[in-house]
This record gives structure tokens, C-alpha cells and sequence, in this order.
């Protein structure tokens, strides 16, 4: 615990003496986890979005018109046992023209046209939830669409596809950009150590001259580390924060065209954790690399 | 004890910074290692220390081997041996009292072991009314001191100085030897390295003279406590 009181101590004088180099570590830090935490912000919205979306996704079957009973009763019974389904309800051809009848009274007349209903007989489908991914009821509809007493089937998904498309591009992107930031502050890091390895190497060399452990060398270092990267993935927290809120305040016709796509009340607190929670990591392990290249016990000079 | 086994280093291809070096040292002996710059005094210190490890041959430090000690468990070896460098080593943005509490801070000594250890350690090399001056405050002298003081406080089994005395007048050399002597009347293995011709001349003890990274003569001034 002692160890961990002077390390600590250590850390933050390190942090405190090289002021402007740790500023600058950390306003990098900061930018990169802001912009990691945008694009989790966007995916997330963008899923919810979709989630929400395929929630109205419904499909309709529609018979063939020489398809038996028996057949139409065993289509209804597969789609009914199928987990992507919620709801499955059969209109018959006659419920289909009192449907019509009933919703479009204004043109009743051209129903009088014809002996018997001109519509066919369908399954009209609702699909759970909790299905966000189109590929599943795609496949689904493909299988169903190979029974010969199903003459088409109507599902109005190119909407969703395409905000399925922008999410992935979206994530695509945001997953390149910020794993490049990422190294960027690891390399950032890194090096922000080494300086510090390099201004207190008499310190480091009296330490391991009077027999201080590696652990109570390093120690300080890595949480030197540890430090920026928490404070970076903190002061990220705060850019996202005050962003939102610009964005909230001063979006204007942007924001109303988006509010139906963004919902800034619903951001869950686990992006600003993850920030924090990734600073440390990249801090620590930045620190950890930097430690393993420069800092030795002994000079083992190969034979020459 | 610590024996070299037939120990060579070089740095560059038939450069030899030691050559063929067999000696020991007995426990509690006070060694004088001589020879001119370049002759491989501080190449054998360091090897002792183990900062470096030898091209060739064995060296053991109470029959252990410590070419075979891992880098992780160096500090065991280094807490039985206390370092004082001609430059100092010290850290001259911190007290007296801090720097030679280095040693005991590492080991994870309670604050009043380490109060009552350093003013007995400063009492011993005459610097208790410097404890709370920068060690960039007080005199070269002084600060040779201090570098014992915290050589000794960990109570090593060694202790070693490469030219301690090079900075220093022959007055001021003279008075840090003669608390290298009260050291080593306490049992403690002393091994020093210089090239002073004077004051190896005062102090009439084992000398071990190297030339050109060879063992040229150990001579026995004086019989070992």
C-alpha cells in the first residue's frame, strides 16, 4: 500500500512537472475518445433506429389462386411456428373484398364489377421485435416464397436496407478512424513516457542501484499511464457531453430532421464508461510498452 | 566473499577491458584497486554489481553465481552491496535526508526505522546539521558523504567506490577514507578504486593493481581483520 502511495505520488508529480507535454498527451487522448465515442453514439442511435423500424415490419402472402385449403392451412401453421414471427392472420379472399369495401367506401362501385372477390387470398405477417437484422427475414421470405400455392410476397424493405447499409458503412468508418486515433494516442503515449523515462534515468538508475524492484521502478510509470489515459477518457466524456448539448441547443433544422434518428435523452451511460474504461486501457498499456523498451536492470553487452 | 573465476570483458573484438581476471576477496577485507584510467577498475565494480555481466569466466558473491541471477531478481544482489559513484549519483532536487532514504524506501522500511537508520548513518559520516539541506546546497565533500551515507544505510555486505575521492582535496580525501575505514571496522567488505598514488600510500591495505585489464599485483599490506 506504501508502494502504491509514493508510485501515485510519483505520477502525478511526473504528470505535473512536464505540464505542457502532458497537456498536449492529453488533449490528443481526449480528441480520439471523443471521436471513438461520436461514432459509438451514431452507431447506437442508428441500431436503435432500425430496431425500431423493424419493429413495423410486416410481409404479405399472397395465395395463389388454384391453392387448396389444406395447402394454405399448412403455409399458415409454418409461419405461425417461425421465431421470427409475431402475429400471422389469414384473410380469406371474401374478407379481403369486405376489407376493401370497408376501407375504401368511395370505390365500393368497382367492386360490383365482379361475381366474386378479385383479391386473393393472404397471410399477413408481423415480425418480433427484437429482429434488427433484415438478412434473417430475408432468408425467411426466400424459403417461403419456394411453396408453389405462394404466388408473391410483398415486404416494402428497401428503407431499412438502406439504413442497415448506412450503419455498417457508418461503423466501418468509425471503426477505422478510431482504431487509427487509437495508435495515434498509443504512439502519444508512448513516447510521453519515455520522455519522462529519459528525464528521471538517474533517479531510475540510483533506484536500481540500491536494489528497488522492477514493480516499484515501474510502478509510477504505469500509472503515469493509467492516469492520462483515464483523465483523457474523462475529459472525452466532457467534449461528448458538451457537444450533445450544442447539438441539442443549436442543431436548428438539422436537429428536427434527425430527432426522429437521434435520440440525445437515450445515450446510455456505458459509451461514457467504455471511453474511460479504453483511456485506461491504451494509457496502461502505452506506458507498459514504453517501460519494456526502455528501462533495464543491466547492460548485457553481447561478445564482441 | 566474492571470487572471480578466470573473468574477462570486452566491449570491442581483441579489446580487452579485463583479461583473465582470478581473484578474492575475503569478508570484511578492505581492497584498494588501482591502476591507471582505462586500466578496467570500473569495468571490475560494475561486474560486481552485476550492471554488467563478463564476457567470459565466473564470478560468485558468497558462492552464488550472479551471472545466473535473472534481471527481476537483481535487487537482491544489489541490496547486499552499497554503491558510491565519484560523481555522486545524488539527486539534487531533494534533501540530504531524502536521498539517503532512497535505499530504505525501496526496501519498504516504516518511517521510524528509516528516522532512527539515517540520523544514526549521518551521525557516522558527520552530517546530521545538513538533513534537510539540497543535496545542490551543500559542498562536494558533503555530498560525498551523503552518497556513503546512503550506500550504507541499507547495512550492505559490500561496499564499493569507484574514485570517491576524485573530486575532492587530499584533506577532505583523507577524512572520507578514514570513515570508509570506520565502515569497514563495522564488517563490511570495502572496495575502493583509485589511481591516488597519496593517499594508497596513507592507507596501507590490500591493493589489487590492474594494467590494461590485467591483474598486475596483489599485493597483502596488511594482515586482513
Amino acid at each position: 500500500m506504501k508502494f502504491f502511495g509514493h508510485a501515485f505520488k510519483s505520477a502525478v508529480e511526473n504528470i505535473l512537472r512536464n505540464k505542457t507535454i502532458n497537456l498536449l498527451c492529453f488533449g490528443i487522448i481526449g480528441f480520439t475518445l471523443l471521436v471513438l465515442g461520436l461514432f459509438q453514439i451514431i452507431s447506437f442511435n442508428l441500431n436503435q433506429y432500425v430496431s425500431r423500424l423493424s419493429r413495423q415490419i410486416s410481409a404479405i402472402f399472397y395465395f395463389q389462386e388454384k391453392s387448396t385449403q389444406s395447402e394454405r392451412q399448412i403455409i399458415l401453421e409454418l409461419v405461425q411456428q417461425s421465431l421470427l414471427v409475431q402475429k400471422a392472420l389469414f384473410i380469406s379472399e371474401n374478407e379481403a373484398y369486405t376489407r376493401f369495401g370497408r376501407e375504401f367506401p368511395d370505390l365500393k362501385y368497382i367492386l360490383s364489377e365482379f361475381d366474386q372477390s378479385p383479391f386473393p387470398a393472404s397471410i399477413e405477417v408481423q415480425f418480433r421485435e427484437h429482429n434488427q437484422s433484415m438478412v434473417q427475414i430475408e432468408s425467411f421470405l426466400k424459403d417461403m416464397k419456394k411453396y408453389p400455392s405462394i404466388e408473391s410476397i410483398q415486404l416494402n424493405t428497401d428503407w431499412a436496407k438502406r439504413i442497415e447499409n448506412l450503419k455498417q458503412l457508418i461503423s466501418s468508418v468509425g471503426f477505422f478512424i478510431s482504431i487509427t486515433l487509437l495508435f495515434i494516442s498509443i504512439f502519444v503515449i508512448f513516447n510521453v513516457i519515455k520522455l519522462n523515462i529519459l528525464y528521471r534515468q538517474d533517479e531510475i538508475i540510483i533506484f536500481q542501484l540500491v536494489g528497488a524492484t522492477n514493480f516499484y521502478i515501474r510502478l509510477p510509470f504505469l500509472l503515469e499511464g493509467l492516469l492520462l489515459g483515464m483523465l483523457g477518457g474523462l475529459l472525452a466524456d466532457i467534449f461528448l457531453a458538451f457537444s450533445l448539448k450544442l447539438f441539442s441547443l443549436y442543431g436548428g433544422y438539422l436537429f428536427d430532421v434527425l430527432r426522429g434518428i437521434i435520440n440525445l435523452r437515450r445515450i446510455p451511460m456505458a459509451i461514457f464508461r467504455n471511453l474511460i474504461l479504453v483511456g485506461s486501457t491504451i494509457g496502461f498499456f502505452s506506458a507498459l510498452f514504453s517501460l519494456k523498451r526502455f528501462i533495464s536492470q543491466s547492460r548485457r553487452v553481447q561478445n564482441p | 566473499m566474492i571470487q572471480f573465476f578466470h573473468v574477462s570483458k570486452q566491449y570491442v573484438k581483441n579489446q580487452f577491458a579485463l583479461n583473465d581476471i582470478s581473484l578474492s576477496i575475503e569478508k570484511g577485507e578492505f581492497v584498494f584497486l588501482s591502476g591507471a584510467s582505462g586500466a578496467g577498475k570500473s569495468t571490475l565494480m560494475r561486474l560486481i554489481y552485476r550492471e554488467e555481466t563478463p564476457t567470459k569466466g565466473q564470478i560468485l558473491i558468497d558462492s552464488m553465481n550472479i551471472n545466473l541471477i535473472k534481471d527481476s531478481q537483481l535487487f537482491r544482489l544489489r541490496r547486499q552491496i552499497g554503491i558510491v559513484f565519484q560523481d555522486f549519483k545524488l539527486l539534487r532536487d531533494r534533501t540530504v535526508y531524502e536521498n539517503i532514504a532512497i535505499p530504505l524506501l525501496v526496501r519498504g522500511e516504516k518511517r521510524a526505522v528509516i528516522e532512527k537508520r539515517i540520523t544514526n548513518t549521518l551521525n557516522l559520516v558527520g552530517l546530521n546539521h545538513r538533513k534537510r539541506y539540497l543535496t545542490s546546497h551543500i559542498s562536494g565533500g558533503e555530498q560525498q558523504r551523503v552518497a556513503i551515507a546512503r550506500a550504507i544505510v541499507g547495512n550492505p555486505k559490500i561496499l564499493l567506490a569507484d574514485e570517491p575521492t576524485g573530486n575532492l582535496d587530499t584533506e577532505l580525501s583523507i577524512e572520507i577514507l578514514k570513515i570508509f575505514e570506520q565502515i569497514n571496522a563495522n564488517g563490511i567488505t570495502v572496495i575502493i578504486a583509485t589511481h591516488d598514488l597519496h593517499l594508497l600510500s596513507i592507507f596501507p591495505k590490500r591493493l589489487l593493481k590492474l594494467d590494461k585489464g590485467v591483474l598486475a599485483a596483489d599485493v597483502q599490506r596488511e594482515q586482513p581483520q
